[in-house]
């Protein structure tokens, strides 16, 4: 299964099981990146940390990661 | 002499920005000398193993922390309704706020906003519990349609982003203070001098939003405390209540017992 994570492509194994968010982002980002603080969008769409578990991710879908920055 | 957003009162006029500062250093002194109580900043897709947002983060955290003041996310690079709801409940999950300042983008070269969808995401998002501070163009309809909504503060821009252009239009700007007297009322965008924030004060505004004119200035401490007296001076001039324009020449002195070589028979 192939997935994007801030447009970057990655190839997961196991295509036919349905991978949570939260098991995408154990294999994708190391332990000190999963523990940034950080907010999620799948395919654009707002996903919540509570909701990681339970949302599942397919083939060629798009995770964005968003960091605090400045802003005016 | 207090700002209310959504029923929090806070002590300063001015709402400041965390971008385009020469340093973090810079940022803070700035922050801190402008006295203001409400900082916005962003969220944006960065690389995970770059890390710096979190200590961007921490930083503004402690300087807003020192001023007793919140944190204002804003939806900046949003061009459509979609894209500013998405980015409205990330910035509220991560930082634990329902205030948004809600930007959607409608022209990239102005940057003005997209008064259509700005609505339809100002809509939405009231109706999910946030404070929405949408950011609009001075037209009068479309503030008169988010107060319609339910947003209790109004953000019409003085002109584009960034431009230092002062107030553009400011006939627009005094009509929708005259018109939408209960609204709160705060300029953003385009201010380039002190004397830009005083005039919206004269004018009744309750607050100016701004970044660039004081990140950019030489001295952005020195800035900031400019604006935050300029501020201060408009608002006491609104309560003062400024003396009507006359179209002639009226003598302050007065002309009675005026001495003789006033008088006709002496010239």
């Amino acid at each position: 299964m192939k997935i994007y994570i801030n447009g970057n492509a990655f190839e997961l194994p196991n295509a036919s099981v349905p991978s949570s968010i939260d098991k995408v982002l154990t294999k994708t980002l190391s332990l000190s990146q999963q523990q940034q603080s950080f907010a999620l969008a799948l395919n654009g769409d707002f996903v919540g940390r509570a909701d990681y578990p339970i949302t599942h991710v397919s083939d060629n879908d798009s995770i964005d990661l968003l960091f605090p920055i400045v802003g005016g | 002499m207090s700002l209310s957003i959504y029923g929090q009162v806070l002590n300063s006029r001015l709402l400041i920005g965390s971008a385009l500062y020469s340093s973090p250093a810079v940022m803070k002194q700035a922050i801190l000398a402008s006295g203001s109580q409400v900082v916005t900043l962003s969220l944006k897709r960065q690389n995970p193993l770059a890390q710096s947002g979190a200590k961007i983060w921490r930083y503004i955290q402690a300087t807003v922390k020192q001023n007793q003041g919140f944190l204002l996310p804003n939806t900046a690079g949003c061009k459509n309704a979609k894209e500013a709801i998405s980015l409205a409940k990330m910035s509220r999950e991560l930082f634990q706020t329902d205030w948004i300042k809600l930007e959607v983008i409608g022209d990239d070269y102005n940057l003005q906003p997209d008064p259509i969808e700005l609505l339809i995401a100002t809509e939405q998002l009231l109706a999910e519990g946030f404070k929405v501070l949408p950011y609009c163009t001075d037209d009068l309809v479309i503030c008169q349609r988010l107060y319609e909504l339910g947003c209790q503060v109004i953000m019409p821009w003085a002109s584009p982003i960034g431009t230092g252009k002062g107030l553009m239009n400011p006939y627009n700007l005094a009509s929708i203070r005259q018109r939408l007297p209960d609204t709160t009322l705060i300029l953003d965008a385009g201010i380039g001098k002190p004397s830009d924030a005083c005039i919206a004060m004269e004018m009744g505004f309750d607050g100016v939003l701004l970044n660039s004119a004081i990140a950019l200035a030489d001295n952005p401490p020195l800035m900031a405390k400019a604006f935050a007296t300029a501020i201060s001076a408009g608002e006491s001039a609104y309560i003062a209540g400024t003396m009507p324009e006359r179209q002639t020449a009226h003598a302050s002195t007065p002309t009675l017992d005026s001495p003789f070589w006033h008088h006709p028979e002496h010239t």
